[in-house]
């Protein structure tokens, strides 16, 4: 690596060096508590998977040059010099990390691993070693937010072919819209992602419910926080919250997606509406007697994966719970609790990079597999398309013999008119 | 397959999470030698509008969209 190149990536890692993130940094006294802590590690039993580990990655070269030991005395103060295998193990370190958080959560200090993965992330950008293709779907993401008009018709006639769907699980009246768009005044925008079905049974309940809302032109989904880009993220994250305010919405409903959620929530700032997981949502229906739901829809048990971007990160716990007591006298919950809940190992990107990175993500999450197995479940549901696209892989991969369904199908399915 | 364009490789994207349609058309591109066409199959209503923007960010071109009752048919041509 050149001096020039080293430069520019120190440049990067000192921008990232908050007071949090120094003291994530600088405090870690290698207890060891994180050590079962990480599902890769549990299922793998690998020593680089341990969070402690991961941290120590980013800590070495952060002591190399931004501690004085480290600058003085290197071998002392074990401290890592930039290098091109610095960042292959910046690489291997930041993308088998998912970014769940479970390890914050056993850490006597709290320190954050996706944060101080956030560093990895961002040199890999700046030295252009990446997964070119989370890149490439953030740019198109932040193109879309750029041309809109150019993309708008399209998507117009996508969703109106989509109308025909949503009434078929709930009947509207005459002149009314099954999906409405671009509605000025809605109380509710809701941000969907680009399949039919994180549309259509969300427009039957919203229906339902009697709801005044509308459907965004963007896709929920942040593929710039996924790569760990700022920037992008901001980007992403601006196309929704300015299309919002256009509207005039009083509350922004982010789909079954949990880092759309998390990003919305956390990072969007002090906005003109509020911002709510579409678990929410149904929840409140539900509590204010909007919608009603037939108990014997499902008749096999049901267990329910707390995606960790909505539940342990988000704080949507107590909601998906109120909606199975409605839906199912047989709930099984997971063992050990939401907080605790393992990852299903796709976070982060990883399910994002295809089939890639499917045999790591298979062994990765053998504790997911054999958590959801001991609940007896044969319906597995969750509230984010990441994790049900990992439990679908890890349901055939170890031959779980349980449906994975999405929670607001259920809900739609459900429905009573 | 579409009567005036060529197709050298039939990419079937029906019904598949996000962003699966945007990362294996990104990979199936790659298949194909530029100047050649694949036709990717997709049930997404949002692609009508991901598709166009990811053709512009990858520096492809789509050469016709056909849109059937269910199914939406894009012809795409590697440029780069």
């Amino acid at each position: 690596m050149d001096q020039k190149t080293r430069d520019e990536l120190l440049k990067l890692f000192q921008g990232k060096l908050n007071e949090a993130m120094k003291f994530y940094l600088e405090t870690c006294t290698r207890c060891g508590v994180c050590t079962e802590a990480c599902h890769v590690y549990a299922s793998m039993g690998q020593i680089k998977y341990i969070a402690a580990y991961r941290h120590e990655i980013v800590r070495r070269i952060y002591k190399k040059y931004f501690k004085g030991r480290g600058k003085i005395w290197p071998s002392v103060g074990e401290a890592r010099e930039l290098s091109e295998m610095a960042l292959e193990e910046l690489y291997e370190a930041a993308y088998s990390c998912t970014g769940c958080r479970r390890c914050m959560v056993y850490c006597p200090f709290g320190i954050d691993t996706q944060m101080i993965m956030s560093i990895a992330k961002l040199l890999l950008i700046g030295a252009h070693t990446e997964p070119e293709i989370l890149t490439l779907l953030a740019d198109t993401s932040v193109e879309k937010g750029k041309s809109l008009e150019l993309f708008k018709e399209g998507f117009l006639t996508g969703i109106k072919n989509l109308e025909k769907e949503v009434v078929k699980k709930w009947k509207i009246e005459a002149g009314e819209t099954a999906i409405p768009v671009d509605v000025d005044g809605a109380d509710l925008l809701y941000v969907a992602l680009a399949g039919a079905h994180s549309i259509v049974p969300a427009a039957a309940i919203f229906n339902a419910a009697g709801e005044n809302w509308t459907l965004s032109f963007f896709e929920a989904v942040n593929f710039g926080a996924f790569v760990g880009d700022p920037t992008k993220t901001k980007l992403i994250l601006d196309r929704i919250v300015k299309e919002a305010k256009r509207l005039k919405v009083k509350e922004v409903c982010i789909c079954e997606c949990g880092t759309a959620f998390r990003v919305m929530k956390q990072l969007s700032g002090k906005q003109p509406f509020e911002v709510s997981s579409i678990t929410e949502v149904h929840s409140r229906y539900l509590r204010e007697g909007r919608i009603k739901v037939d108990k014997s829809k499902f008749k096999e048990p049901i267990t329910y994966h707390d995606p960790c971007q909505i539940a342990r990160n988000g704080g949507v716990i107590d909601e998906p719970r109120y909606i199975l007591n409605r839906l199912s006298d047989d709930f099984r919950e997971m063992s050990p609790e939401p907080k605790y809940n393992w990852c299903c190992g796709g976070g982060g990107g990883l399910v994002a990079l295809g089939e890639d990175n499917l045999d790591f993500r298979m062994k990765s999450a053998k504790v997911k597999a054999d958590q959801v197995q001991e609940t007896g479940a044969k319906i597995l549901t969750t509230a984010c398309e990441n994790c049900h696209t990992q439990l679908s892989d890890l349901n055939s991969h170890y031959e779980m013999g349980v449906e994975v369904k999405f929670l607001s199908s259920m809900v739609a399915d459900a429905l009573m008119q | 397959m579409s009567e005036d364009i060529k197709v050298d490789k039939v990419m079937d994207l029906k019904g598949m999470p996000c962003p699966m349609p945007i990362v294996k058309v990104s990979k199936g591109i790659k298949d194909v030698e530029v100047g050649q066409v694949i036709e990717a199959i997709t049930t997404d209503p949002g692609a009508l509008a991901d598709f166009p923007a990811w053709a512009k960010t990858s520096g492809n071109e789509i050469l016709k969209t056909d849109q059937q009752e269910d199914l939406i048919k894009f012809y795409i041509e590697r440029k780069a």
